[in-house]
């Protein structure tokens, strides 16, 4: 997965394999049962297999406009979205059960009492957590006057990870309980 | 006191108590029992309803019902408003149907939000609904009707944004709450006009009174306020959007009670109505309209849930069409057989979407009669019964609402909407069991899918007795308040089932060339109309806020400050004097002969007049 970046602007191969899987998702909400689905998707398949060793740009760019128009014309008003992803019906169900993690400062005593452990070396931890080089770096790294975007800087030197990589990983569960 | 109206009132506050009880027990800081869901609330609604059989009872044995008024609220000189429950022959029959409904969505919740960290606070809700909605079936008064309206929105409204961190959920609520209100408004001007002129919001008292009045126009704020909140066509979307809520709001409020109590509203009032043909002509096109658009909405749907909503609305029409057939009766008696078989789909649905990990869409489900073959067996019992097939709850109060239709000499084109929704039902009713239950499974295998818990199969299987037996029970032992028509040709009479027949036969054989997939899409136009709801939510919910908008873009540009500054104030001063300077001064340019011919003119026109 090394040559996977991401850049401003997609390239024609992207695109026609975009193009592709979302025909096949939408071919997949037409033909609700699989034997079909996967007659049709073969059929598909060598549609777009056809013209893959098109070296002609202006007409494989003319293909593709043509396919993403038919796509427009044929898609299903409501494909079928996994529950989990946006759009689906349980996306975000559990965003009001996810509670950061410095909500665990805020603890009754008596509650933090059922985890001794833990909070016996939480103090030490956050000091460490202060002093990480990450922060540092974003310190630096961020003008005078306030940060210019919301992207982070990368990590600058050979195995880091990135800034505030603490948050991505004290980040609530996906399912609260 | 008679002891027979005694023992009535008394398990009529009885009930009352028992349904408030747990509720007020929260207002306590002291910690709750962990398992106060089950414990308490559960149980005080299964007592209130034992105890609401017997005032049934009597009511079928002797035919006693009751008027308590218990509390002058507000009582002025010439108005008075007091808490007045009545527990006549609708409310009698409706408080036992919805607390059995409640009491098996309740014991289905336990186990549906188990995993929720604030189930006590869902059930507190629940009840809270319960106890507005029996607030509002057993009102005597407009104002008390009005309390138990409101109270039933906003806990649709807390109910349906229970997951408020999706903002398709906040939205739906959202929706909800903004349709409800339009529906208000007519309610609300109902009660003022039935304030001013007939002097009460009693219901005895205004049913005396309004003979010699015309009364479309409360009338027609009543109908409004169904259209809200029984989700007739115009106000319609909400319905369908709230089923972001939770499976069990879903089954209480969307399809046996809340969305009942538009329809509940037209019977009570339907002394007024009944000699108003405009009210009951509108409630028949109305009603038919909604009932074939929803029913044709409900063919292309994919999301379970979106499907039995759909349902819904369509008998909801199905109920209003019968209103307009000045046939109150006969819509009770739907709407308490609807509660069964509608809260029992409901809850099937909701035991499938929880055993697939929250899979919501029929395309990938299939084969669960042989994974759970009593929820799949439950679902078909319900949608037999929704379809009307003979002798099952539907049948009693969907056949005699189509007779009547057939016989009554009102309207054809209500009549062919209504008859092609019913054969509609039956198409989107094998739809739904055809991709659910039928076939091979089209999910990937997940922890094991069974019905090992009783929590789950107890209350499908209590509201599936209920389906098969309610209707014969209620029209067994209820004497009718109208003479249903008895005697009609045949094809009249068999009317409702052929058309049903016909509609499962057509569906059979798209089942059959949906197996074929003959092509991948089928013919685009009537499919995008159907599955877009009828392009009808877009187009409204766009419109009416550009409208908005645009109005006051206009009143801020054209109306004030164009208005003030340009039409009314400095600008205008100018604009208005300018003219008249310039002919002034144009006039006088030094020009002999012109000043002469003025000078000579007016001379003339002087002597004329001096002459004359």
């Amino acid at each position: 997965m090394k040559d996977c970046k991401m850049a401003a602007y997609l390239s024609h191969h992207q695109k026609v394999l975009r193009l592709y899987k979302k025909s096949l998702r939408h071919l997949e909400s037409w033909c609700i049962f699989r034997d079909k689905y996967r007659f049709y998707a073969c059929l598909l398949r060598a549609r777009f297999d056809e013209n893959k060793a098109e070296k002609d740009m202006v007409k494989a760019t003319m293909l593709l406009k043509a396919g993403e128009e038919e796509f427009w014309s044929n898609q299903h008003p409501q494909p079928y979205i996994f529950p989990d992803s946006p759009g689906g019906t349980s996306y975000e169900r559990y965003e009001c059960y996810k509670v950061p993690e410095w909500m665990l400062d805020h603890w009754h005593p008596s509650e933090k009492a059922m985890y001794p452990d833990y909070f016996s070396k939480r103090e030490q931890w956050k000091k460490l957590r202060l002093q990480s080089w990450d922060v540092a770096q974003l310190e630096a790294e961020t003008p005078a006057d306030g940060p210019r975007t919301e992207a982070l800087p990368p990590a600058r030197q050979e195995g880091d990870l990135p800034p505030l990589w603490w948050q991505f990983v004290t980040r609530p569960r996906e399912r609260p309980m | 006191m008679h002891p027979t109206s005694l023992m009535m009132t008394t398990s009529l506050m009885t009930i009352f108590l028992l349904l408030a009880y747990p509720v007020l027990t929260t207002l306590s800081p002291a910690p709750r029992a962990a398992d106060w869901a089950l414990t308490q609330v559960k149980a005080a609604v299964k007592l209130a309803f034992f105890v609401s059989l017997l005032p049934l009872f009597l009511f079928m044995n002797e035919g006693v019902e009751a008027i308590i008024t218990s509390w002058n609220w507000m009582n002025t000189l010439t108005f008075d408003v007091n808490l007045s429950l009545k527990f006549d022959h609708y409310s009698i029959i409706f408080v036992p149907i919805a607390l059995y409904v409640t009491w098996s969505i309740l014991e289905f919740a336990a186990w549906y939000m188990h995993a929720d960290p604030f189930m006590n606070r869902f059930f507190k809700y629940l009840l809270v609904f319960l106890i507005a909605m029996v607030v509002l079936v057993t009102a005597n008064n407009m104002f008390q009707l009005f309390i138990g309206w409101e109270g039933v929105g906003i806990m649709s409204f807390l109910l349906i944004g229970w997951w408020y961190g999706r903002a398709d959920a906040n939205t739906a609520a959202l929706q909800a709450v903004v349709y409800n209100r339009v529906g208000d408004i007519g309610l609300i001007l109902a009660m003022a006009w039935m304030a001013t002129n007939l002097n009460s919001w009693e219901m005895q008292q205004m049913f005396v009174t309004a003979k010699n009045f015309d009364l479309t126009l409360p009338l027609l704020g009543l109908i409004v306020a169904a259209t809200g909140k029984s989700a007739q066509f115009g106000l319609h979307p909400w319905l369908p959007s709230a089923m972001e809520g939770p499976t069990p709001v879903s089954a209480l409020l969307h399809s046996s009670t809340m969305v009942v109590a538009g329809i509940f509203l037209l019977i009570r009032m339907s002394p007024l109505i009944e000699n108003n043909p405009a009210a009951l002509t509108l409630c028949l096109c109305l009603g038919a309209l909604t009932t074939l658009f929803t029913a044709t909405c409900a063919l292309t749907q994919n999301d379970i849930k979106k499907i039995v909503a759909f349902s819904t609305s369509s008998q909801l029409g199905l109920m209003m069409v019968t209103i307009g057939l000045n046939q109150p009766q006969l819509a009770f008696l739907h709407i308490c057989t609807h509660a069964f078989f509608k809260a029992m789909l409901f809850l099937c649905s909701g035991s499938i979407i929880h055993s697939l990990n929250d899979e919501q869409d029929i395309r990938k489900m299939g084969g669960m009669h042989h994974l759970t073959p009593v929820t799949s067996s439950c679902l078909t019992i319900g949608s037999l019964a929704l379809t009307g097939t003979p002798f099952l709850a539907g049948f009693f109060s969907k056949d005699p609402i189509i007779e009547a239709l057939n016989t009554s000499h009102l309207n054809a084109w209500a009549l062919t909407l209504t008859l092609l929704a019913t054969s509609f039902t039956a198409v989107y009713s094998l739809r739904v069991v055809f991709f659910v239950s039928m076939g091979h499974p089209r999910f990937n295998t997940f922890s094991p899918i069974n019905e090992n818990n009783p929590m789950v199969v107890n209350p499908i299987k209590r509201l599936a007795v209920g389906s098969i037996i309610a209707g014969l029970l209620i029209t067994s032992n209820v004497i009718p308040l109208k003479t249903p028509v008895m005697s009609m040709p045949p094809l009249l009479k068999l009317a409702a089932l052929t058309v049903t027949i016909l509609g499962l036969m057509v569906a059979l054989e798209l089942a059959s060339l949906t197996n074929k997939q003959l092509k991948t899409t089928p013919t685009l136009a009537p499919h995008h109309f159907s599955n877009m709801l009828g392009f009808f939510p877009p187009i409204i919910h766009r419109f009416t806020p550009k409208l908005n908008l645009v109005l006051g873009q206009t009143i801020a540009n054209q109306l004030i400050d164009q208005t003030w500054l340009e039409k009314a104030g400095p600008k205008a001063l100018v604009s208005s004097n300018i003219p008249l300077i310039t002919t002034t001064s144009n006039a006088q340019q030094g020009m002999i002969k012109t000043y002469l011919a003025l000078f000579l003119l007016t001379l003339t026109f002087a002597a004329l007049l001096v002459s004359y």
